[in-house]
């Protein structure tokens, strides 16, 4: 299979007054399409960073991460803005919905800067919020969603513009054990139904030996190991 | 997205902060609306001037003087260099000068100046104004085509006299209504009807300087001057006076040319007019006043008059350094506006960075899913446009309203300090100043919301998402 993301000696440096933490110390990888791919570590080994990077929210420092071929190092900050757009969907912990829209509204916004019409828009949103079995739950605003639901309606709206690729930082790291069980197999539902590839931070090691097709270990901004699963669907 | 979008997503996002918003706007509208009534209020100035000359065909008015005089230096206190001028005088302004102008074919009318101080006395009252000789033709031309009342002089010999309000005021009569006029005016003054008024005689009294007082002849110990009286009909009224004209222009008394030539009279404006003056007719006069049929001949016959060694003076270039004068008063009331629009663009900032502060998470989950920093400045922009607009347009409703308001005071202000002139209108509001007044609305507004747009552009998504 064709590879889709391509990290090489990636790294990234945040610089905290005289000493410079490295939060990325030469990451180099590759994911294949179709593959998912989970991302463990402890706190702080560079996760997060490496997520944000591939999703074209943060820059490394040095080295190399293509998508699709691309180099997102080399990119100005409009293609920067349209991979972010139409390449990857992001979800994240805390949803980061906002909280002055509805459901609706929130999974229309990466369409509207996209720049489809409003009736376009706000159909593909309701069919969205349909497979993700939110249909009763569109013109409620984030505050009187669940967690589950409003995880749900994030996914949703990471899924608007058909991005080849959902980066999810510890998606079920708000949730309790059931709800999180429901999001998890949602996600492994995409991946296996509509060749989504998904990389996913975790802290959860048996949820993504579950799921995954490889566990990539974090160390101090290091892969420091890459383990095969054999996922039994 | 679209512009339908950003107005959508900048409406929404004022309308969840509605009282700040509100604020930040009525500040702009306090801004609109000083600039407008300022301004407004300058180009009234300017209007009613400019009216007041054209009523009375100012424009097309020379006056032509028989000496290339140099006036600075009169002005100046030299009289003897202006005086050197006089000595160069080469063309006597006789009447066959008169008839020379009166030949071009540019010139409607022209008519020698003659104007002098009289007494007047009319039902036992009386009181100083002067006396100005105007042919009968003039009536044919503004302002003397429209009377208040009666008529103009039927002929240049008639024994007729036209009053002006001001004259009627000033030997204490009033053509208005009693219960029109205010309480003093009616203690004061006393109410005639005008038919009572037109066909009745006035008296006219001038001072002749007496030869055999002067030179002692007669031993009664009085000045050497004595009073003639000349009887005259009042043929007409002059119209209500706009309020902007003052009583040098519209006040005073008028005579028909034959006539006012023949009133006895000694006029001692000046030692030097006294010991200069010779006789009209061979000498010369002192002005004429011409006429012209359109204003475009006005450059070209002055050359023609300067040309033939006349002095030659337009109203229409004093119009110009009054013009002048306006620009000036208008630039200043506008920098008064201009200065409530800077503190209200302060206002759009400060509203516009807080916002910005408010929503930094909202920013990052935006770029998140893909906006652009140019779509994120269009956003904040669009922002301060709606502001811009919506005060600009309630801010210009503003200014009309007070300036309607303070006309209506002003005009009942001048009633009631017994204002002989008709209601007038002190504000001016044209096209250009409401267009203008909802553009620079607009500018000052996105000028304000640049910085901030600009600064919400660059908010760094990570940061921002981490932002509570
Ligand atoms: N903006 C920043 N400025 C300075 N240091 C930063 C910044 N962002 C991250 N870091 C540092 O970089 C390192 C990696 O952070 P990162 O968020 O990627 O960790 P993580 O693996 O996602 O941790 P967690 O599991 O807690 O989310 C940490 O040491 C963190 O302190
Ligand atoms: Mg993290």
């Amino acid at each position: 299979m064709a590879v889709l993301i391509e990290a090489i000696d990636l790294y990234k440096q945040y610089r905290k007054g005289e000493t410079a933490v490295a939060a990325l110390a030469g990451v180099t990888f590759a994911v294949k399409a179709g593959e998912f791919i989970s991302l463990v570590g402890r706190s702080g080994s560079g996760k997060s960073t490496l997520l944000n990077i591939i999703g074209g929210l943060d820059s490394a420092t040095s080295g190399q991460i293509k998508v699709r071929g691309c180099d997102l190092t080399a990119m100005d900050r409009e293609s920067l803005a349209l991979h972010r757009r139409n390449v990857v969907g992001m979800i994240f912990q805390s949803f980061n919905l906002i909280p002055s829209r509805t459901a609706v509204e929130n999974v229309e916004l990466p369409m509207v800067f996209a720049g489809a019409s409003r009736a376009q828009r706000r159909r593909r949103a309701e069919e969205l919020l349909d497979l993700m079995g939110l249909a009763l739950r569109k013109h409620h605003r984030p505050a009187e969603l669940s967690g589950g639901e409003a995880q749900r309606v994030a996914i949703a709206r990471a899924l608007a513009n058909r991005p080849a690729i959902l980066l999810a930082d510890e998606p079920t790291g708000n949730l309790d054990s059931r709800t999180a069980v429901e999001i998890l197999d949602l996600l492994l539902q995409l991946n296996q139904e509509r060749r989504l590839t998904i990389l996913m931070v975790t802290h959860d090691e048996p949820a993504a030996a579950r799921l995954s097709h490889r566990m990539l270990h974090m160390l101090d901004g290091e892969i420091v190991q890459q383990q095969e699963l054999r996922r039994t669907t | 997205m679209s512009l339908f979008d950003l107005l959508r997503f900048s409406l929404e996002n004022l309308r969840r902060t509605k009282l700040r918003t509100l604020l930040t706007t009525l500040g702009v509208i306090i801004g609109i609306g000083a600039l407008v009534s300022m301004v407004s209020f300058g180009a009234g100035l300017q209007r009613n001037v400019t009216e007041t000359f054209a009523a009375n065909d100012l424009f097309t008015t020379l006056r032509v003087f028989p000496v290339k005089m140099k006036i600075e230096e009169a002005l100046s206190g030299n009289l003897a260099g202006a005086m050197d001028g006089m000595q160069q005088k080469t063309r006597a302004l006789d009447d066959s000068a008169l008839a020379l102008i009166a030949a071009m074919p540019e010139v409607a009318i022209v008519f020698p100046e003659n104007t002098f101080p009289v007494r007047v006395r009319f039902l036992g009252r009386e009181t100083n104004t002067t006396l100005r000789c105007l042919p009968a033709a003039m009536g044919a031309y503004k302002p003397y085509d429209k009377m208040g009342w009666g008529a103009f002089f039927t002929s240049d010999s008639a024994h007729e006299v036209i009053l002006s309000y001001y004259t009627l005021g000033q030997l204490h009569l009033s053509l208005d209504p009693a219960e029109k006029d205010s309480a003093e005016t009616r203690r004061t003054h006393r109410h005639i009807p005008v038919d009572s008024l037109i066909g009745a005689e006035i008296e006219v009294i001038t001072s002749v300087f007496d030869l055999g007082q002067a030179l002692g002849l007669s031993s009664n110990g009085q000045a050497p001057f004595s009073e003639r009286v000349t009887r005259l009909r009042i043929a007409g009224i002059r119209p209500k006076p706009h309020a902007f004209s003052s009583p040098q222009t519209e006040g005073g008394i008028l005579a028909p040319m034959v006539t006012g030539k023949k009133i006895p009279r000694f006029v001692f404006t000046s030692m030097w007019n006294m010991l200069s003056r010779r006789n009209q007719a061979t000498e010369g006069y002192d002005v004429l006043y011409v006429r012209l049929k359109k204003l475009s001949d006005l450059g070209p016959v002055r050359k023609r008059l300067q040309a033939l060694n006349f002095s030659v003076f337009a109203l229409a270039d004093q119009f110009d350094e009054i013009r002048r004068g306006f620009l000036m008063i208008d630039m200043a009331l506008g920098a008064v506006g201009a200065i409530a629009l800077i503190v209200a663009s302060l206002g759009i900032i400060n509203t516009m960075v807080m916002s910005i502060l408010e929503r930094t998470r909202e920013i990052g989950v935006m770029k998140a899913v893909g906006a652009s920093g140019r779509q994120i400045q269009s956003i904040f922009f669009f922002e301060a446009g709606v502001i811009g607009v919506l005060g600009g347009c309630l801010g210009v409703a503003l200014g009309w309203l007070v300036s309607r308001l303070a006309n209506w005071i002003a005009n009942i202000w001048m009633a009631r300090q017994g204002g002989a002139g008709a209601e007038i209108d002190f504000f001016y509001l044209p096209i250009w100043l409401i267009v203008g007044a909802l553009l620079f609305s607009l500018l000052v507004s996105l000028l304000a919301g640049w910085y901030p747009a600009a600064r919400a552009s660059r908010i760094n998504p990570v940061e921002a998402l981490r932002h509570d």
